[in-house]
C-alpha cells in the first residue's frame, strides 16, 4: 500500500502544480507531510475547490462536505491516502 | 446653502415574484419565498438547485433576457416621468451571457449572435428606449453593482452633470453564474437561509430594478424617497471571500452615513446583503456588531425570499428600502428559522408594517471585496444635507502614468512611438508580468496580469507620500480568457467540472479587485464597461467620486486580445490585420494648488441617433477660451468599425471649431482594442511632459506644444472628450 500511496503522492504533486498554475515551484518543493492548505504554498479555499474538481474528474472520487474536505486536505499524504483508499474500495 | 438633494421619483422592479412593484410588495407582505428548482436552461438532475427564476416573464425575441428584464423595469420606472433622463447608470454583471453561452455551446461563429454580449448593451438598450443621449455608464462590480450604480448616479447628480438619472441594475440567470457559484459550493440545496444556523449558501436569482433619481433643491411633489448618501469601499483582501472581520463592509457603512450626515442611531432599518453563505453572513454580522455596538435597528435580508439577483440586487433592495420609508413596510428575513447564535444579530422573522421607518441603510457586497452601502430616507425628512456647489468635479492632477502595448512597457512604447514604429500588437508575454512575482500572478490570466502590471508600474518609483487608495478600471470586454476557459471546460465536461478559479476570474471587476489587493487600496473600487469608451467612463467616475477618496486614485483602461472571443465581440479588432491589446494607467491626485498637468472628461454622449451631439460637444468645449487657444493638438480615436461615422463627426468638429492644428488618429499607432484611449491618454501626457510631439506623428515635423493642452476625442458610436491641460 505504501508504494501505491507514494506513487500517488508523486503523481499528485505534478497535478497540483499543473491545476493551480504554480510556475515557481517543482515537485520537490511540496513536502508531503506539510500543511497543504494555508501553508507556505499559499493554497486557499478556491484552490481546494479546484483540486476537489480535479480529483472528481481524474479519480472519480467526490469530496462533497466541508468536514471531510478539511480532513482530506490536511496534507498531501492524507490526500493521497484518501484517494488510494477510495479507489481501492471502488475496485473491491 | 447651495446644492441639491437627490430624490427617487419613479421605480420599476422585476423579481422572481413577477413584473411590477406590486408583485414584489405582495410577496413581501405575505412573507413568502419565490425560490424554486431551476428550469430556465437544462441541467443534469443531480445538479438542479433552487434559484430565483422569473417564471412568467414573456420574452419577445431579439434582445437577450437581461435586456428585456431591464426594459420592463425601465418602462415601469418611467411611467410617470415627465422628462427624459440625462444619463443611464446601470449595474450589470453578465449582460447577454445567456445568449452568448448558447452560441458558444453550438459553435456559432457568427459575430451577430454576440452583438448583445456586453453588459453595456443593456444600458444602451434602456437609454434608447427612454430617449436618453448619455452619458451611459455600466458598472459590472459583481454583487454590489446595483448599489454602486446608485452611488455613482447620486454623485453625478450632486456634481450637476445631470438633473435626472435612470439608475439601477439587471441580470438574468446564466450558466456562467449558476455553475460558477455551484463550483464554489455556494448554493444552498434547500434555498438560501440568510443568517440561519444551518445556512449553506445563496440562491442565484435574476431580476431588474430601475429608479428615476431627480436632483432638486426642494422635495418634488412625486418624491417616493430620498437618497441621503452612499459609501463605497474595497476589502483589498481576497478575490472572492469577504474580509473575515467585515472590515470593508464596516468601512462602506461608515462612509455611507458620513455622506448622509447622519448617525448610526438614526437608522431605523438595515436591508442586509445577507446572501446566506456561511462566510458572507458572518462577515456582515461582525461589521454590524461593530457599527451598532448598542441597540440594533430592525434588520433583514430579502435574499431568502427572492434569491440573489447579482447586478440587480443592490438596486432591487433600494426599491424595497424606498417602500420601507414610504409605506413603513419592512420585509421578513425569509428562510431564517433558527438565527445563528454566533452572529449576534436577530433578523426579522415576520414582515413589519406598524413601525415608523424614516431612515434605512442598504448593504451590498461582492466579489473583489467590492462593498457599497446606501442610505435612503423618507422624502420629507427635515434638515437633509444639501450637496453640490463644489465647482468643477472632473479634473484630477496627473502624478504618474504607465502603459503596456505591443511594443512593451511604458518606456519601450514611448520609444517606439518617438521612433515612428508605433506600438500595435499584443503585449509580449515576458512584459506582462514584469516586476510581479510568479506567486502573485499564479491564478491570473491575461487581463488581470495586464492590470496588475499597469497598477504596479503606475505607482512604483513615483515618490508619492501615499499609494493609490482607490481604483477605477475601464474595460471593453472584461476577462475574456477566464470567461472562455470557464465555459469551454463547463461544456467540455457536460457541465460536470466548471473551474472555480476561472469563475472567480471571469467577473469584470476581478482585475480591479486584484489591483486593490496588490496596492492595499481600500477605497472605492469601480469597474466600468462600455466597448471603446470604457476608459472614459472610469475616468469620469474618478472625477465625481474623488471627493470620497483619501489619497491618490488609480485610473486604468485595459483589454486583452483573445483568439476566439475578441473577433466575435469587438467589431473593430476583427477588421484590423494586427491583433492588439494592452492598456494605460494614470495615477491621479486631488491637490489643485500644485502646478502640473490635469486631466478630466468633459463630454460623453451617444453618437448614433443623436443629431445634436456635435453641437452639444462644441457647446461644452467652448466655455471660456476657444478650442484653438486651449489645445495645440487633438488626438482622435475612431474605432475601425465606425470609421465613416467617426470621419464625418471629425469633419463636423473641425469645421465648427475652426481648429487647424495637428489631429493625430491614434488607433493607427496603438492598434484596435477597446481601451486604446487609455494608451492615447498616457501618450498625450508624455508629449506634454516632453513639451512637444515627436516629428514622425505629424507630417514629419516635431510640434511644440507651447504650454497648451491636448484634447482627446473619442468618436463613432459614442462621442467623448478628455482633456489634458496645465
Amino acid at each position: 500500500m505504501e508504494t501505491a500511496v507514494n506513487q500517488l503522492i508523486k503523481e499528485l504533486k505534478v497535478k497540483i502544480i499543473d491545476t493551480l498554475h504554480f510556475e515557481d515551484i517543482t515537485s520537490d518543493d511540496i513536502v508531503e507531510m506539510d500543511q497543504l492548505v494555508g501553508g507556505d504554498l499559499g493554497i486557499d479555499s478556491i484552490d481546494v475547490l479546484e483540486l476537489v474538481m480535479m480529483i472528481d474528474k481524474d479519480y472519480g472520487i467526490r469530496i462533497d462536505n466541508k468536514e471531510l474536505g478539511e480532513k482530506v486536505f490536511a496534507s498531501l499524504t492524507s490526500l493521497a491516502r484518501f484517494i488510494h483508499e477510495n479507489r481501492e474500495g471502488e475496485a473491491n | 446653502m447651495t446644492g441639491v438633494r437627490v430624490f427617487i421619483t419613479g421605480m420599476g422592479l422585476v423579481t422572481p415574484a413577477g413584473s411590477g412593484i406590486n408583485r414584489t410588495r405582495d410577496v413581501i407582505r405575505r412573507g413568502e419565498k419565490t425560490i424554486r428548482p431551476l428550469s430556465l436552461f437544462p441541467v443534469d438532475e443531480k445538479n438542479r438547485l433552487p434559484v430565483g427564476e422569473i417564471m412568467d416573464f414573456v420574452e419577445t425575441g431579439g434582445l437577450p433576457r437581461t435586456h428585456q428584464l431591464a426594459l420592463t423595469a425601465a418602462k415601469e420606472a418611467m411611467a410617470h416621468a415627465n422628462q427624459i433622463p440625462d444619463a443611464v447608470v446601470l449595474g450589470v454583471t453578465t449582460g447577454g451571457m445567456l445568449t452568448t453561452e448558447e452560441g458558444l455551446k453550438r459553435g456559432d461563429v457568427n459575430p451577430g449572435t454576440y452583438q448583445y454580449h456586453s453588459p453595456d448593451s443593456v444600458t444602451e438598450a434602456v437609454a434608447r428606449a427612454v430617449g436618453c443621449h448619455g452619458p451611459l455608464i455600466t458598472l459590472p462590480t459583481a454583487c454590489s453593482s446595483g448599489a454602486v450604480a446608485i452611488k455613482a448616479a447620486l454623485e453625478m447628480l450632486r456634481a450637476g452633470m445631470a438633473r435626472t438619472v435612470l439608475a439601477g441594475g439587471a441580470d438574468s440567470l446564466s450558466r456562467l453564474t449558476y455553475h460558477g457559484f455551484r463550483s464554489l459550493r455556494l448554493i444552498d440545496p434547500q434555498a438560501a437561509r440568510p443568517f440561519d444556523k444551518n445556512r449553506q449558501g445563496m440562491s442565484v436569482a435574476e431580476g431588474a430594478a430601475l429608479l428615476v433619481l431627480t436632483a432638486s433643491e426642494e422635495v418634488p411633489d412625486h418624491a417616493i424617497a430620498e437618497i441621503l448618501g452612499g459609501g463605497l469601499s474595497c476589502d483589498a483582501h481576497h478575490p472572492s471571500a469577504p474580509h473575515p472581520d467585515g472590515a470593508g463592509a464596516l468601512q462602506a457603512m461608515a462612509a455611507a452615513i458620513h455622506d448622509a450626515h447622519i448617525r448610526p442611531e438614526e437608522i431605523d432599518y438595515v436591508n442586509l446583503h445577507g446572501t446566506g453563505t456561511v462566510d458572507n453572513d458572518l462577515s456582515e454580522a461582525k461589521a454590524l456588531n461593530a457599527f451598532f455596538p448598542g441597540k440594533k435597528p430592525l434588520m433583514s435580508s430579502i435574499k431568502g425570499a427572492f434569491g440573489h439577483s447579482l447586478g440587480a440586487s443592490g438596486a432591487a433592495e433600494a426599491v424595497v428600502c424606498a417602500l420601507s420609508v414610504s409605506e413603513n413596510l419592512i420585509p421578513a428575513n425569509v428562510g431564517c428559522t433558527v438565527p445563528d447564535p454566533d452572529l449576534g444579530i436577530k433578523p426579522l422573522t415576520r414582515p413589519e408594517e406598524t413601525t415608523l421607518v424614516r431612515t434605512v441603510l442598504s448593504n451590498s457586497f461582492g466579489f473583489g471585496g467590492n462593498n457599497a452601502a446606501i442610505v435612503i430616507g423618507a422624502p420629507d425628512r427635515a434638515q437633509a444635507a444639501m450637496h453640490g456647489g463644489r465647482g468643477d468635479p472632473c479634473h484630477l492632477k496627473v502624478l504618474k502614468t504607465a502603459c503596456l502595448t505591443g511594443a512593451g512597457n511604458t518606456e519601450m512604447s514611448m520609444r517606439a512611438i518617438w521612433e515612428g514604429r508605433g506600438c500595435k500588437g499584443m503585449v509580449p508575454d515576458k512584459i506582462l508580468t514584469e516586476g510581479l512575482s510568479a506567486r502573485a500572478v499564479r491564478r491570473l490570466k491575461r487581463l488581470p496580469r495586464l492590470v496588475l502590471s499597469l497598477a504596479s508600474a503606475a505607482q512604483s518609483g513615483s515618490h508619492l507620500p501615499k499609494g493609490p487608495s482607490a481604483v477605477f478600471f475601464g474595460t471593453g470586454w472584461g476577462a475574456l480568457s477566464e470567461t472562455y476557459d470557464f465555459l469551454t471546460s463547463l461544456f467540455g465536461s457536460e457541465e460536470q467540472f466548471p473551474s472555480p478559479i476561472d469563475f472567480v476570474g471571469s467577473v469584470h471587476n476581478g482585475p480591479a479587485g486584484q489591483a486593490a489587493i496588490y496596492l492595499k487600496a481600500t477605497g472605492s473600487n469601480i469597474t466600468a464597461t462600455g466597448g471603446d469608451y470604457s476608459f472614459e467612463q472610469a475616468l469620469m467616475l474618478a472625477g465625481v467620486l474623488a471627493k470620497d477618496v483619501d489619497g491618490p486614485l488609480l485610473v486604468i483602461g485595459s483589454d486583452e486580445w483573445h483568439k476566439t472571443l475578441t473577433p466575435l465581440l469587438d467589431r473593430s479588432a476583427r477588421i484590423d490585420t494586427v491583433a492588439s491589446d494592452g492598456g494605460g494607467a494614470l495615477c491621479l491626485g486631488q491637490s489643485e494648488s500644485v502646478p502640473g498637468l490635469k486631466t478630466g472628461v468633459l463630454f460623453y454622449e451617444i453618437g448614433e441617433h443623436n443629431p445634436s451631439v456635435m453641437p452639444s460637444l462644441m457647446d461644452r468645449l467652448s466655455h471660456g477660451k476657444s478650442i484653438q487657444e486651449k489645445y495645440e493638438v487633438i488626438f482622435v480615436g475612431i474605432p475601425a468599425a465606425c470609421r465613416n461615422r467617426g470621419q464625418e463627426q471629425l469633419a463636423t468638429f473641425l469645421s465648427m471649431s475652426g481648429f487647424e492644428g495637428p489631429v493625430i488618429d491614434y488607433r493607427n499607432i496603438t492598434g484596435e482594442f477597446a481601451s486604446a484611449s487609455a494608451v492615447a491618454s498616457v501618450l498625450a501626457i508624455g508629449c506634454l511632459e516632453r513639451g512637444g510631439l515627436p516629428g514622425n506623428l505629424w507630417r514629419g515635423k516635431s510640434v511644440p506644444l507651447n504650454e497648451k493642452g491636448i484634447l482627446l476625442l473619442g468618436l463613432g458610436d459614442r462621442v467623448t472628450a478628455v482633456e489634458v491641460i496645465y
